[in-house]
This record gives C-alpha cells, sequence and structure tokens, in this order.
C-alpha cells in the first residue's frame, strides 16, 4: 500500500518550506488556498476477500465519479467528465463474473444488475487502449461509498482518524478507482474542490510509503507547448526531515480551454426536449500550438430516460442548423420506442463534433460576451412510469465540452503523475490528441449543479383508477354494436328495416 | 359472366354517370388523364420532398423511411437488415446501395398507381370505365396517400399487395391468390385476415359457375355433407399455395438471417408493449398495466382488459364479418374486416388507416354514405374531428409536456374508437341492404 497527498495550488501561488513541520509521524503547516488530491494505491493482497475475489476475474476496472457541484480546475488536474457515476469495464476471461452486486452495495444506489444487461459495449476496433463496456448513471454524493469504504478500511480497533479520513469523501468532488489485469494494483483517487485546506497529512502506518507534495503550475522557459510544468515541494513521510524543492514538466492531454459554456433545456420541453448549450467563444484555444487542427466536441451520457437519435442526427443540413457538425460517436443499437421503466441497458453515450460559427472578434478566446453562441441538441424523452402527480423529473447531466486538437506528428504522451484516463471520449480519439476542456458553468436556478432538470409527463395515478374498467365496457359496447348489426345482416331483415327507417328519417 | 377489358372500355353492364358532358366527366372518359394526374401528383410531391429535404432542416422525408434504407443497404451489402427499429421482413427492404434513396419512394409511389390501376379492374367488374376511375380516384388523387407513400412509407406497398389479392381471387386465379396472400402474410402479418373471407367466398357454385347442376343442395343436408362440400378443389389449392408461399418465404429468410429474423418480423409483435400514445382505445390501459409492476406504491395488478384484447378484434375480423359478409360482398367484407382489425388493435397510428382506405373506393358506390350526401359528410366531420380532439391532446403532450394523458388522451381516444364502431356499424349494414 502506498499513499500520495498532493496540494494544487494555483499558478504562482506557492508556500515557503520553513512554514511546514516536518516530523516522523507528519506534516502540519498553514491553511491555504488549493485543490487536494489523495491517492492510495493497493496491491491485490491488501483488499477485502469480497473486492479481491471480484477483481481477480477482471480486466479493468475503472470508477469515475464526478459531482454535480460545479467547481473550479486547477491544472495539472484538469480532465472533465459529466457529472455522475462513471463505469469503464473490461471482463476477464470469465465473463460470467458480475461486479455489480459489489457496486450496488458500495454505491448504494447504482442500479446495475449484470454487465450483459445494463452495460453498453464500446468500440475496440479503434484504439486498443480503451475498455469493452460502459455504464453511468446520475449519483448525488459520495455518502453510500463513504460508509461502505468504512465498513470494509476501518475495523473497529483502527483509530479514529480512518473514520474522520473517510469521512471527508462527502465532500470530495471526484473519486477515481482504477484496476487493471497488468498491473495487479488498485488505485483510489479522491479529489477536493479548490479552497481552503489545511496543510496536514499524517503516515497512516509506518509501513506505508506516503509522500507529500505541495505543487504548482511553473512555466519554465525549456517548456514544450504540449507540456505542462511543476514546482513545489516534495516529502516523504517518515524518511526526509525537510521538504524538498522540486521542478518538473510532463506531456499532458488535459488542458484548459479559457472558456467556458452553459447547458439548459430549451422550453416547452414536450416529450422531444432540446438540449442548448451556450458556449462563452468559438474559437479554438489560443494557447494550442496548432489550433487549426483542434475541434470542439461535446461527450454526453444520457440516463435512460433520453436517447438521441442517431437517424435523426445524421442529415448535415439538420445538424449544421443547431450548429452541429457530425456524430462522431453514438452507443449503438439504442431502442426508440420502449419505456424506460422496462429498459435495462443504462442510456447512451454521445459524442458529438460543435459547428462553432465563425469568429468575428480576435483570435483571443476570453470571456466576452458578444461573441456567445448555441447548439441545440435534440433528444427524446422514453415514457416514464406513472405518478402521482402526472410529472416526472428526469435528470441529464452536462456535457464535457472540449476542444480537441491534434499534437504535432512524434508527440508521445506517456503515462503522467496526474494522468486521468479512462474518461470515456479519450478512447475515441487517437493518441496525439489533446483536450482543452471547457469550464461548465451551472445555470439560473440550478442550486449550482451542473445537471439539467426536465419535466416529464407521466400518467397521473389518482386519475387511472377507472381507466381499466372503463376501457373494458367501450370495448365492449363498441364490439356489441357492431355484432348486432353483424346479426342483422345474418338473420336478414332487421338490418334492412333499421337502414330503411334511417334512410326515411 | 363478361369480364370487361383491363382498360374498361366498352359497354358499360352497371349504371352510367350522367350524359351531359363537363370537364369532370371527359376527365374520366379515358385512363390516361387519370393517370398522368396521379402520377404528375406523386412526381410533384416527391421533387418538393427532395427539395425540402435538402434545403431545410426540417424533413420531409419520415424518419422511418431512413431505417428502411438504411436496412436495404445493408441487405445489399449481404448483412442482416435487423436494426434497433427495423420491426419488418428483410423483404421489406428493397433497393441497393447503387441507388439513391428515392427509388424506395418511387417503388412505393408507382405501388399507389398500381394499386388505383387494379382498384379501377375491381370496380369496372361491376360499373362503366368513367365511372370505376371516378371512384379509383378517391385513392389515386389522395393526397393523404401521396404523402405517405412520398414520404417513404411502406405502407403503400400493403395497398398493391391487398387488391392484387382481391383481383385474383375475383378473377378466379386461386394459384396467383395464393402466392399473392402467402407474401403479403409475410411482409405484414396482417392480410391473414382476409383468408377466412376469402376461402368462405370460393364456394363451388362462384368457382365453377357453369359445371354447378341445377339442383340446388335440399335444405336439410348433413353436416357431413356440409363440411365435404366446404372442401373444394379451390379452397384446398388456395391453403396449400399460400401456406407453401408463407412457409417457403420465412424458412429462406430464416436460413439467411436466423434467429434475428423471427425476432424482428414476429416475435416483436409479440413482445412489444406499444405505450407510447396512439389512437387505439387501449393505449393507456397498456401504459398503466405495462408500468404497474414498476411502481412501488400501486397495488397488485388485478385482472387487466387489455389481455383479451385480440378477442374482440379477432373475432370480428376473422370470423363474424368473413362468415356475414363474405359470401353477400368480398370487397365490403374485406373493408370491414380490415376497418375493424385496425379499430380494435392495440397500435393504431394514421399510416394504419391506408390500409382500409384502399378497399373504400370499392364500398361507396353503393354505400349510404354517398347515397346520403348529407349523412356521408356529418361521418367523414365525425371522424375528422374525434381524430383531431385526439391529436390535439397530444399535440399538448407531445410538444408541451402537459401530461393530458388522463383524462384528456384516453377519452378522445375512446371517442374516436366509439365512431369507429359507428361507422363500421353503417358498413356491415350497408351489405345487409344491398
Amino acid at each position: 500500500m502506498r499513499e500520495r497527498i498532493t496540494f494544487v495550488q494555483k499558478e504562482g501561488d506557492s508556500i515557503e518550506p520553513s512554514a511546514l513541520k516536518v516530523d516522523g509521524s507528519g506534516l502540519s503547516g498553514p491553511e491555504v488556498k488549493a485543490v487536494r488530491e489523495d491517492r492510495l494505491t493497493f496491491a491485490l493482497d491488501e483488499l477485502p476477500a469480497e473486492l479481491k475475489a471480484l477483481l481477480e476475474g477482471v480486466n479493468q476496472l475503472h470508477i469515475r465519479w464526478v459531482s454535480p457541484i460545479a467547481y473550479e480546475a486547477v491544472s495539472p488536474l484538469l480532465a472533465r467528465l459529466p457529472p455522475g457515476f462513471h463505469l469503464f469495464y473490461t471482463p476477464g476471461s470469465d465473463t460470467s463474473i458480475n461486479p455489480c452486486p459489489l457496486l450496488n452495495k458500495a454505491f448504494g444506489t447504482v442500479s446495475c444488475s449484470s454487465p450483459a444487461e445494463s452495460f453498453t459495449t464500446l468500440p475496440t476496433d479503434r484504439f486498443t487502449h480503451s475498455t469493452t463496456h460502459q455504464f453511468y448513471q446520475p449519483l448525488d454524493s459520495l455518502s453510500a461509498f463513504t460508509q461502505f469504504a468504512k465498513s470494509q478500511l476501518c475495523p473497529p480497533s483502527s483509530p479514529r482518524s480512518c473514520g474522520t479520513r473517510l469521512n471527508s469523501l462527502t465532500k470530495a468532488s471526484q473519486l477515481d478507482i482504477s484496476y487493471d489485469a497488468i498491473s495487479h494494483t488498485l488505485r483510489l483517487t479522491s479529489l477536493w474542490p479548490y479552497g481552503p485546506q489545511s496543510l496536514s497529512a499524517t503516515l497512516l502506518s509506518p509501513s506505508i510509503r506516503t509522500e507529500v507534495g505541495i505543487i504548482s503550475t511553473a512555466n519554465p522557459k525549456t517548456l514544450e507547448p504540449h507540456e505542462i510544468g511543476i514546482s513545489g515541494l516534495l516529502t516523504v513521510l517518515g524518511q526526509s526531515t525537510a521538504p524538498s524543492p522540486t521542478l518538473f514538466s510532463f506531456p499532458s492531454r488535459h488542458r484548459d480551454a479559457a472558456s467556458s459554456f452553459t447547458s439548459k433545456f430549451l422550453s416547452p420541453t414536450g416529450l422531444h426536449p432540446t438540449l442548448q448549450l451556450s458556449i462563452s467563444s468559438p474559437s479554438p484555444p489560443s494557447k494550442s500550438p496548432n489550433p487549426s487542427t483542434c475541434r470542439l466536441h461535446g461527450y454526453f451520457t444520457l440516463p435512460k430516460t433520453i436517447f438521441p437519435d442517431r437517424h435523426q442526427l445524421s442529415d448535415p443540413l439538420f445538424l449544421s442548423s443547431k450548429n452541429l457538425s457530425s456524430v462522431r460517436y453514438i452507443t449503438p443499437n439504442i431502442d426508440l420506442e420502449a419505456p424506460e421503466y422496462v429498459t435495462p441497458t443504462w442510456g447512451s453515450s454521445l459524442l458529438l463534433e460543435l459547428s462553432p460559427p465563425p469568429s468575428q472578434g480576435s483570435q483571443g478566446s476570453g470571456d466576452s460576451k458578444g461573441e456567445e453562441w448555441t447548439a441545440q441538441i435534440p433528444l427524446h424523452l422514453r415514457y416514464l412510469s406513472p405518478s402521482l402527480t402526472g410529472y416526472r423529473t428526469a435528470e441529464v447531466p452536462y456535457p464535457a465540452l472540449f476542444w480537441a486538437c491534434t499534437a504535432e506528428e512524434g508527440t508521445k504522451f506517456p503515462t503522467n503523475p496526474f494522468e486521468k484516463d479512462k474518461v470515456g471520449y479519450d478512447g475515441l480519439f487517437g493518441e496525439r490528441t489533446v483536450f482543452w476542456h471547457l469550464t461548465p458553468r451551472p445555470g439560473d436556478g440550478t442550486n449550482g449543479r451542473l445537471m439539467n432538470e426536465v419535466k416529464v409527463p407521466v400518467l397521473d395515478l389518482t386519475k387511472a383508477d377507472w381507466v381499466n374498467a372503463l376501457t373494458g365496457v367501450v370495448v365492449a359496447l363498441g364490439f356489441g354494436w357492431v355484432v348486432v348489426k353483424l346479426l342483422g345482416v345474418a338473420f336478414a331483415g332487421g338490418g334492412k328495416k333499421v337502414d330503411k327507417q334511417k334512410k326515411t328519417q | 359472366m363478361t369480364k370487361p377489358s383491363a382498360t374498361g372500355q366498352p359497354r358499360p353492364p352497371g349504371a352510367s354517370v350522367s350524359p351531359t358532358p363537363s370537364l369532370l366527366t371527359t376527365f374520366f372518359d379515358r385512363p390516361l388523364p387519370l393517370y398522368l394526374s396521379a402520377a404528375l401528383f406523386r412526381l410533384i410531391f416527391l421533387l418538393y420532398g427532395l427539395w425540402q429535404d435538402a434545403n431545410s432542416p426540417v424533413k420531409y422525408t419520415d424518419i422511418d423511411y431512413l431505417v428502411f434504407t438504411d436496412a436495404a443497404r445493408f441487405v445489399s451489402q449481404g448483412q442482416s437488415p435487423m436494426s434497433e427499429r427495423h420491426t419488418a421482413t428483410p423483404l421489406s427492404s428493397p433497393g441497393s446501395s447503387s441507388q439513391p434513396p428515392t427509388s424506395g419512394k418511387v417503388l412505393f409511389a408507382i405501388a399507389d398507381l398500381v394499386a388505383g390501376w387494379l382498384l379501377e379492374k375491381v370496380l369496372a367488374r361491376s360499373m362503366d370505365g368513367p365511372r370505376a376511375r371516378k371512384f379509383a380516384a378517391i385513392w389515386l388523387l389522395n393526397p393523404m396517400v401521396a404523402t405517405i407513400s412520398t414520404r417513404g412509407s411502406s405502407e403503400g406497398l400493403l395497398g398493391v399487395l391487398v387488391m392484387a389479392l382481391l383481383w385474383a381471387v375475383l378473377e378466379r386465379r386461386v394459384t396467383l391468390a395464393g402466392l399473392l396472400l402467402g407474401f403479403g402474410v409475410h411482409f405484414k402479418i396482417y392480410p391473414f385476415i382476409y383468408a377466412p373471407a376469402i376461402i368462405w367466398w370460393m364456394d363451388n357454385e362462384r368457382m365453377n359457375p357453369n359445371k354447378t347442376k341445377p339442383t340446388k343442395p335440399p335444405q336439410s343436408t348433413s353436416i357431413t355433407t356440409r363440411i365435404i362440400n366446404f372442401i373444394t378443389p379451390a379452397r384446398i389449392q388456395l391453403a396449400l399455395i399460400s401456406l407453401a408461399t408463407f412457409s417457403g418465404l420465412n424458412i429462406a429468410m430464416y436460413l439467411i438471417y436466423g434467429p434475428p429474423f423471427l425476432q424482428h418480423t414476429y416475435l416483436h409483435h409479440v413482445t412489444r408493449i406499444d405505450h407510447r400514445h396512439n389512437f387505439s382505445p387501449y393505449n393507456t390501459q397498456l401504459y398503466l398495466s405495462s408500468s404497474l409492476p414498476h411502481v412501488s406504491s400501486s397495488s397488485p395488478p388485478t385482472f387487466q382488459i387489455e389481455k383479451l384484447a385480440f378477442l374482440p378484434q379477432l373475432l370480428l375480423s376473422t370470423i363474424l364479418i368473413p362468415l356475414v359478409l363474405a359470401k353477400k360482398s368480398l370487397p365490403t367484407a374485406m373493408l370491414a374486416q380490415t376497418f375493424a382489425f385496425v379499430t380494435f388493435n392495440k397500435v393504431c397510428t394514421s399510416q394504419y388507416f391506408l390500409w382500409y382506405m384502399v378497399l373504400l373506393p370499392l364500398y361507396l358506390p353503393q354505400s349510404n354514405f354517398l347515397k346520403n350526401k348529407r349523412f356521408g359528410l356529418a361521418a367523414l366531420v365525425l371522424w375528422v374531428v374525434s381524430q383531431g380532439l385526439w391529436l390535439q391532446q397530444g399535440f399538448e403532450l407531445e410538444f408541451l409536456g402537459k401530461s393530458t394523458f388522463l383524462p384528456g388522451l384516453w377519452l378522445a381516444s375512446l371517442g374516436f374508437f366509439g365512431v369507429n364502431c359507428w361507422i363500421l356499424g353503417v358498413i356491415i349494414g350497408d351489405v345487409g341492404s344491398q
């Protein structure tokens, strides 16, 4: 087991080594504004039996949870996903292994029954690094997972700090859990949003190597355009007696585009709501070394309540009228008829290339209001189960919006210490693609959440008492009337008389 | 029996139209003006559709047509057409990849015209050419029919199949009728309802009018002789040929496409829920009952009426109507069967109306609706208004997001059902008073 704790300050912020106290059991210092990232790495043998048994039969399992509460990303932790619970999964040789029961137990309300029923399959022919299956569902908080983690990791004999540390997970903005059969290690990474953090870290146990970093982005002159520079202080708890300054750089696939967007449903929504993205700038990121290769993309994970229709999204004229350019990926075989309550798969993912209008202003991609533009994504609601009010609410997460730019030939992106991979869309692009992310901004009346709500009309159960009976009566009456007319014709005379009477009237 | 020639030119045996020459009568005097205008009509619709598709983000072409042409492309590439939406036999996906997507629509439009031509031939058996063409025009110049086929709906193919079937039967071409029936059922299942009517109609007196002995069978025939009399060579021939065609096509499709063919062509209709709002009176109940197991607060489901929905539907369309009407008027019996099948079906959309619309011109000449124009107009208004009420509720639901399922949409569908039942009753009564 290893641990790494990183405090990421904003570019230009730093802390004097003398402000930190380092002793045999930990590190402490003043409160700073930073993002905190904790990463725990477990060997398979160190895991609880149930989890170990599951992972032994799995090839790849990656959980990416993102809080619906808007947060500020700080370089280099810039990768973004739609908020919610994402799972990217590749089964091992025994495909009957089912991770769902454990997922339900660990995260509470994850409604998956089995990979075959609930997961969608991903294309594996394009790029070998992607997983074969995907699952997603909106998930507001990690409170269930916190309880589960405590029950697994903090036995009654453990110190109180164990539970306290895990409790803080409820305030995290991101959680990544990654396992693959090659490394045979499980990596658990949690991230707390930018804000006041007290610089403190304690050694969990002398046997656990614990590294603490306090870093911020730096721009040394030797930095290549596709690289991010880092400077800061590193301390290995229990080994070093003082933090050591460090300066390093690495190529990064996730960058900040320095523009933003909001997303909302246009009203009236009806059963075919349109999601509108309002994007602050039509220009590619000015910092990109090769802006001409950049294309704006939206990656959507749509829960099963709502779906895109690939036939509707296939016409160039229709797409361009919505400021869209093309569908780059859409989950295959989306059922276009089935109601939500009998749809076993989680939903669908959609990668759209957007088509910004030509930029009028300067090349700068500032948040100037004049350059804001919109794109519309036509979607369709499934029927939801009846309710006592005649309506239900469907929640759709904000998409991840990014400019995908191609780095120059020969550029390599080896795994960096802050790399976040398996984010869904990365598997749909080539190895040289750099993602420049737009910051999602919550819209008005969303309580700071990056979720769009849509009111779905459903059958009102309070008015449904007579449906069964009265439908039966009306059908019986209609049937009876037709049979009477038939009898009239069969036993000739009756029918004729009636008709003649009618005629004379 | 005199058979009028194909074009229905000479010697009208039936009633003739008023002799005063007018533009309208000269229009129907010869076939060319009618068919030319029907073809032109569709060509204009087709070209307009192409123009709108190319220039407007709002498409003229039905979205299902894209599914259809996708499936056709798969077939032409030697792959399976079974996709998420394609729920029909692979044979309903014509064309090849080299053809532009318009080819399907052209095919449907031509099918419309052929259906109209067959309609005229059937009508001309009992009336003169101009009058037959006048009634065929109800189909040929019907904007709804032209729109549906040029938007790319394959329902129009059904029209030509059914009309060809009826024509073959009336012409005593039993082999052809068997082939068409078997193919029709494979193509879209529902034409199986015509089998009992045709079989019942095909008695010995009709099939061999000159051979029939003048001595009518005595009143008191035993059941066994009746059964023996029922089994005629023509009936056996029709049954065997249609069954062979139907199973032959199914086996071929199964060999090519395997089990997915069964799922998409047939089993789909058994397992589907059909909950999305449509004209059927069962619709709200289907939504309710399909969702009840998934609503935690609901009481355990009691007896559900839609489980018996097939009973009135099949009783009327495959037994009662054929028995009572087929021997009196086969075309009207088939119209009434189709009308009953669509009205009592668990799903009912406006495309299904095309199924009976093709048979309507065969009934109208003897109908009360036409004899009493006011009565006919009132029926038409009732049908349109009750449909309009439903559409208004449907619009509020679909586009404004109002929960109109109950009571609005439900009552509107029951109202529309009531009007349809009444019209069906009038059609049946008209056969009796002929």
